[in-house]
């Protein structure tokens, strides 16, 4: 990766001085629209399909035979269905970050790389809605959760953490999915007018809606863009507060903490910035985009990381501070177990990824070194993976009877699902970006603009 | 080439075939079927209605009687008989168990001739032949080889064959025959005596190796006898004391106030050491200081209680023990009720027959009531012998190791379908009567036994009555009420009044030349003949909570020595005869001691028992001794061990989940800590227009961890049974567990089904309403609505809900899958669980609602007892109270005011309903510190 020469950034600019506004629209249209080898992609796809299959087999075993199938067990009533459900719904959360707070912000650097990040978010949400459907004992009846008119005039229970959830992904979801759309008509509209086929002329068509970019539609697009983008920052910060509620509206040590929604959106926004940092190195080399992803987006990137470590240190500084302070037996008998207990290599695993390697990003040659950059955030993933896990294992498996105390026997399914989808979601980002625009074309022209392109 | 001469032409094979089709499509329909309404309906008989007979179900051959449940003719519970000296209203697990068994698709079902089914009938043909032989040669060669027989029918039987053939010899297999106790009464009565305690009268026991608390026929009345002298309430004085020298955990040390760890031969020492102490002229055992202490403080303790002392002996001591254990009760004047074994001493024994076999001197040899190919000593060789005899008829409920052995096999029918009679070991005798017609065409004991004397069709009905005809002038009423009470009146046997015997001779023990076994009956499986009942397999062992197998106890020194760890193969061998047994280090086995129990092993006990655990019967040598000096090594390679629980230390403030007192010191600190009511946003619940409020308070001191109220419960909610592999995911799916703790305090167990809590911590964290409270306090389960999150069980501090995470009721293997004999046992008042739904404890809702149907018809309030959970009524040790607390002289209101109630988790504010009383220790001062 860093073997690929990388042009040399503007002096105050994120783009490249000779930047052009012909330039962005070949390099981010070409790969769409005009016919060239796709070796390496058939390739990519090819290694995912194995993960893509293993998902599917997974979910017709785990629907078919039953959700004894995972590893869950009397004790540890959640597992691997739950982790990945908060993991993956915390790399949604950067997409939208990326797009809405910081065009609120005026970060413009997000401009080049907030499509695939906002692509990121409706593939990461997508499969992070599946699972808490195939966790379910009884996944046909998950509809129960919608206040939907029947004969038994029965409501959800709206006490629970769980009513509140549905509610947070599916409005997630569909939020997610009308941001990436909106910001996606205007390219629609270039490819529309680039297209070469009648096809492609076809489906680039319909999807622009009549895009005709004229003053009017700039201005009313312009509006909604930034007024969805401030409706997004409270959503993101409220979808990933009340995944925290799910584990915090409960009597369980180590999960009854008021700390825990910011430090679950804290979390998010790591973990996501983390997997659009590997993305973006990827799609940069793969599909050349090394003049509008810069190093300078990765400096930026790398700061926002080096942030969250710090806050994440923090988070669990007070988680151990609170439980020695509130003097509480079994919170401070948690807390032991989580250094020492069954999975006290886990903890100590998850402190070096998420709190200390990412130190590194203070000495600025390592925010601009891919290498490094691509070290970390792999770290940073499986760190808050880890940490996902690790809060249901660790409070369930130390329950408040020692009777009841076990731990949790992985099975394959649990394996399917922890490696499997990691598939779905590279498979699912390969179609995108063989069919669809992976940067936003008219922001970077905007962008371009600013920085006195031609 | 000519075509091999098959005897069939083409045109001949196609004419055959077509007939054929003919036939099948012609003849092979579905028989009509047709269902007719009652016309008259059957007298008492109504729908929805359970009735309940009284009966009888033998451990050990010996009666304890039962209540059973049976709705619109199918037995489905089985509950103690409160008039019954040895039931006394509780159940043990193998009672509550029985239903399995009468519904087990396993069970056989048809008379078979070397595996071959053929019919009843032929067996006729081929006995009738021999009787011409038996009369001339007056019964020589005819061998009968029974358990341990009571039933008075049965008994009466046998002596009338033998006055009809004079040389006939019966037999009987006493696997878990307590020899050495038989021996030691010889030794000091000169003959056979059954001990029974008079628990109202003792003050103070002391066992020595004895278990009376273990499983066995005596365990109901050792259990209420010793719960009802160690039950503490505000103003108790004093409780009985119970000492335990032990060389392997037992329920009897778990349950002690001092337990003594000592190698088997300590504990003899410490016996005679004792006796002694009350001057008895021995040769002294030099024992160790603190041994000498511990004996010398038992001694004081026991001289104390003149007359309200006792000493009983255990099973592993040589016969001389006992013998002194008898002298030295009668030197104590212990209340120790004697009688006459109900059991008859004049049976000849199995080493008899095996050498009678061998020789061929057998002619005919009928095996009923036992499986002496699994259980009999290996040097017998039993197996081969069977094989020798002329004529080998097997009667039993399973095709098992013997009836393979046996030319012809007979399917027994189940005691819940049968006419017969036993006896308890007080001699107190009940009739065995049938709750359901014959599941299949099976025979009784009493019928083959008649078969024997030529009547091949005699009616069991007719020969129970008969045996009992000449009780009563006027036989009907008094037959009529000895049925409906469950034991025939006055048929407890007198006391048998000896002379206090001499001190026996007795030397101290010697040191064993190796590891030292000591064999005893499995908590769960008994002697192995349960071994296909899945909800006994299934029933965590007291100590252990071992399941679907039987490990090898030992302490973590001798496995320190061996270099085993938990799980390691062990193999164990004594003269050339060995098994394999799985390591399962645990505390309590003195060092050199080990610990197996029977009861497993089984090559043919169906498709549940067969194959599971180490055949410890295998390592018994001829004599049937159950200490066995050993060689044990490290066998390479690992079993797994099934367990539902794997901590058992309590350490630092865990301690406080179970508390143990002193008598003394019971009211000094408060239990209830809690101060004032937690904030909270939640509006508090109104309780205050509900007819009831229900509350259980569990006593753990009076919990003997026996298990009777997990299966009782496991029966009467319809709980599934899961296997063993989904037990190592730890999935086990009991409503109700035992917790066993230990730490410096002390030890013992705590029952824990749903507390119910008024503030639960599963209710508002239901997305879909699924787990909702009702207006008497219930925390209901709503299986319809319940979507299956978990969330509740995530959130339960008590963790006592459980999940189908497969649809355990219809598609485990372990369970028969649920096959249609076996949905026979289901109580039709609970709901069977499907996949995917969470179910727990309901307080048994469903016997709530029945009282309260009652209740409204007679028009008066629910009382305070009107509702007996069925965990309550199995209870032996009758620590299980349920009830009402707004019912006025509520008994649970009173239990919850005791200064040594508690409720678990109480700081969390969830205001449980299921709550304790602590265990209360009664300790010899003088052994408080540095006691075992």
């Amino acid at each position: 990766m860093s073997a690929v020469p990388h042009p040399a950034p503007g002096d105050a600019g994120l783009l490249p001085r000779d930047f052009s506004y012909g330039e962005v629209t070949r390099a981010v249209s070409d790969p769409v629209l005009v016919k060239r080898r796709w070796r390496n992609w058939w390739i990519a796809l090819a290694v995912t399909m194995p993960f893509v299959l293993a998902t599917l087999v997974g979910l017709v075993v785990v629907l078919g035979v039953g959700v004894g199938t995972w590893g869950i067990n009397s004790t540890i009533v959640w597992g691997i269905a739950i982790a990945n459900y908060v993991w993956w719904i915390g790399i949604g959360n950067a997409g939208t970050l990326i797009s809405s707070l910081l065009a609120i912000t005026r970060q413009d650097w997000r401009a080049s790389i907030n499509r695939f990040a906002e692509a990121m978010t409706l593939f990461a949400v997508s499969i992070a809605g599946l699972f808490p459907i195939i966790h379910l004992g009884r996944p046909q009846y998950f509809y129960w959760l919608a206040p939907y008119p029947n004969t038994m005039t029965l409501w959800p229970q709206w006490r629970s953490a769980l009513v509140w959830d549905f509610w947070a992904i599916l409005s997630y979801l569909i939020f997610s999915l009308l941001f990436w759309y909106l910001g996606l008509i205007p390219d629609a509209a270039t490819l529309r007018d680039r297209a070469t086929t009648r096809g492609k002329q076809l489906v680039f068509g319909v999807l622009a809606l009549g895009w005709r970019g004229s003053a009017r539609h700039w201005a009313l697009h312009e509006t909604l863009h930034i007024t969805m983008a401030a409706l997004a920052v409270p959503l993101v910060c409220s979808v990933h507060s009340i995944v925290g509620l799910d584990f915090a509206a409960s009597l369980m040590p180590g999960w009854q903490e008021t700390i825990f929604p910011p430090y679950f959106v804290v979390g998010a926004m790591y973990s996501g910035f983390a997997m659009v940092v590997m993305l973006a190195i990827f799609i940069r080399w793969g599909l050349g985009l090394e003049r509008f992803v810069t190093l300078r987006h990765f400096d930026a990137m790398g700061l926002i990381m080096l942030m969250c470590s710090l806050v994440m240190g923090l988070s669990y500084a007070t988680e151990w501070f609170m439980a020695w302070y509130g003097g509480d037996h079994a919170a401070r008998g948690l807390i032991a177990h989580e250094f020492a207990g069954f999975y006290g290599p886990l903890y100590w695993l998850l402190l070096l990824f998420n709190v200390v390697l990412p130190q590194v990003l203070w000495w600025p040659p390592a925010r601009r070194n891919l290498w490094v950059l691509a070290g970390v955030s792999v770290g940073i993933n499986i760190g808050m993976w880890f940490e996902r896990i690790l809060i249901i294992w660790n409070t369930l498996s130390h329950t408040y009877l020692p009777s009841m105390r076990h731990v949790f026997v992985m099975s394959a399914i649990d394996w399917i699902f922890i490696l499997g989808p990691l598939g779905l979601f590279a498979f699912l980002f390969l179609l995108f970006s063989r069919f669809l625009p992976v940067a936003s074309m008219y922001e970077v022209r905007e962008l371009g603009h600013r920085e006195g392109a031609r | 080439m000519s075509a091999p001469d098959a005897g069939l032409s083409r045109r001949g094979a196609l004419k055959l075939l077509s007939a054929n089709i003919a036939l099948v499509a012609a003849g092979c329909g579905k028989p009509p079927e047709e269902i007719v309404p009652y016309v008259r309906m059957p007298e008492r008989l109504i729908p929805g209605i359970p009735l309940e007979f009284a009966s009888s179900l033998a451990l050990g051959g010996y009666g304890r009687g039962v209540l059973c449940t049976s709705v619109e003719g199918r037995p489905i519970k089985v509950s103690g008989n409160p008039s019954h000296p040895m039931s006394l209203g509780a159940t043990d697990v193998f009672a509550e168990a029985a239903v399995f068994s009468l519904y087990d698709p396993d069970r056989s079902q048809a008379v078979r001739k070397g595996g071959e089914i053929v019919g009843w009938t032929a067996l006729q043909a081929a006995v009738m032949p021999h009787f011409a032989t038996w009369a001339a040669s007056k019964g020589a060669g005819l061998r009968v080889l029974t358990g341990p027989l009571t039933s008075p029918t049965a008994l009466r039987q046998i002596g009338e064959l033998r006055q009809r053939y004079p040389a006939m010899r019966w037999h009987m297999s006493e696997a878990l025959g307590d020899a050495a106790g038989r021996a030691g009464a010889m030794l000091a009565f000169g003959r056979p005596v059954t001990p029974l305690p008079r628990w109202a009268e003792v003050d103070v026991l002391a066992c020595f190796d004895a278990d009376p608390l273990g499983p066995g026929p005596a365990q109901l009345r050792n259990a209420r006898g010793i719960a009802d002298r160690r039950r503490v309430r505000a103003g108790t004085a004093s409780m009985l004391r119970v000492y335990a020298g032990e060389s392997v955990p037992t329920l009897s040390g778990a349950n002690a106030d001092h337990r003594f760890t000592w190698p088997l031969g300590g504990v003899e020492n410490a016996l005679i050491g004792l006796a002694r102490a009350l001057g008895a002229d021995l040769a002294d055992p030099n024992l160790a200081p603190e041994v000498a202490h511990a004996v010398a403080a038992v001694a004081a303790d026991l001289q104390a209680h003149p007359g309200r002392a006792l000493v009983l002996a255990g099973p592993h001591l040589r016969p001389e023990l006992h013998g002194l254990a008898h002298w030295i009760n009668g030197r104590l004047g212990a209340p120790l009720d004697l009688f006459a074994p109900s059991v008859p001493a004049d049976a000849s024994s199995l080493d008899d027959l095996a050498r009678d076999l061998a020789a061929g001197a057998v002619d005919t040899l009928l095996v009923v009531g036992c499986n002496p190919a699994y259980e009999a000593p290996a040097p017998l060789r039993l197996g081969d012998g069977i094989a020798k005899a002329k004529l080998s008829i097997h009667l039993g409920q399973m095709f098992d190791e013997t009836a393979a052995a046996c030319q012809w096999h007979v399917p027994e029918s189940h005691p819940l379908e049968s006419w017969s009679d036993l006896r308890g070991l007080d001699g107190t005798a009940s009739i065995v009567q049938p709750l359901i017609r014959r599941l299949y065409g099976t025979r009784t004991l009493h019928a083959m036994l008649a078969a024997l004397g030529g009547a091949f069709d005699a009616d069991d009905y007719a020969l129970v009555r008969e045996t009992w005809k000449a009780q009563a002038t006027d036989f009907e009423p008094w037959w009529r009420a000895a049925l409906e009470a469950g034991t025939v009146p006055g048929s407890t046997a007198a006391t048998l009044d000896l002379a206090p015997p001499a001190p026996p001779k007795v030397s101290p023990a010697a040191e064993p030349r190796g590891l030292t076994l000591c064999l005893a009956p499995d908590p769960s499986l008994w002697d192995g003949s349960f071994a296909n009942n899945a909800w006994l397999q299934e029933c965590p062992k007291p100590l252990t909570k071992e399941v679907w197998g039987n490990a090898l106890g030992l302490g973590a020194q001798d496995a320190a020595t061996l270099g085993v760890v938990d799980g390691d193969l062990v193999a164990l061998s004594v003269e050339g005869r060995t098994i394999e047994a799985p390591a399962r280090i645990a505390s309590g086995h003195a060092p050199g001691m080990l610990s197996l129990t029977y009861g497993y092993g089984r090559s043919r006990a169906g498709t549940i028992g067969s194959g599971v655990g180490a055949k410890a019967f295998g390592l018994v040598g001829r004599e049937g001794q159950s200490v066995l000096v050993v060689a044990a090594a490290k066998a390479g390679g690992r079993a797994p061990i099934h367990s539902t629980q794997e901590q058992f230390r309590l350490e630092g403030e865990d301690r406080d989940l179970y508390p143990v007192l002193a008598l003394g010191d019971m009211t000094a600190k408060p239990l209830d800590s809690h101060d004032g009511p937690v904030p909270t946003m939640l509006p508090p619940h109104d309780y205050t227009k509900a007819a009831a409020r229900w509350a259980m308070v569990i006593d753990t001191g009076a919990c003997i961890g026996c298990n009777a109220c997990v299966l009782a419960c496991q029966v009467e909610n319809n709980s599934p049974i899961v296997g063993p592999e989904e037990i190592d995911r730890h999935r086990d799916m009991h409503w109700l567990r035992i917790d066993r703790y230990d730490h410096d305090a002390g030890g013992g167990f705590q029952p824990v089904p749903c507390m119910q809590c008024e503030t639960a911590p599963c209710e508002p964290v239901c997305p879909v309403a699924a787990s909702v409270h009702d207006s008497e306090g219930l925390n209901v389960q709503v299986y319809n609505r319940c979507i299956g999150t978990r969330f509740c069980e995530a959130n339960c501090p008590y963790k006592v809900r459980r999940f189908n995470f497969f649809g355990y009721a219809t598609d485990q293997a372990y369970g028969d899958l649920d096959q249609p004999v076996m949905q026979a046992r289901y109580n039709p008042n609970v709901t069977v669980r499907g996949r995917g739904v969470m179910e727990k404890c309901t307080y048994c809702v469903q016997r709530i609602s029945g009282a309260r149907r009652a209740a409204e018809k007679e028009n008066r309030p629910l009382g305070d007892n009107d509702v007996v959970t069925a965990c309550q009524s199995a209870c032996p040790a009758q620590a299980i109270s349920f009830g009402n607390l707004e019912a006025p002289g509520s008994t649970v209101a009173a239990l919850r005011r005791e200064p040594h109630h508690y409720a678990l988790l109480d700081h969390l504010d969830t205001k449980p309903r299921t709550t304790y009383l602590a265990r209360i220790r009664n300790p010899n001062p003088d052994l408080e510190k540095g006691s075992g």
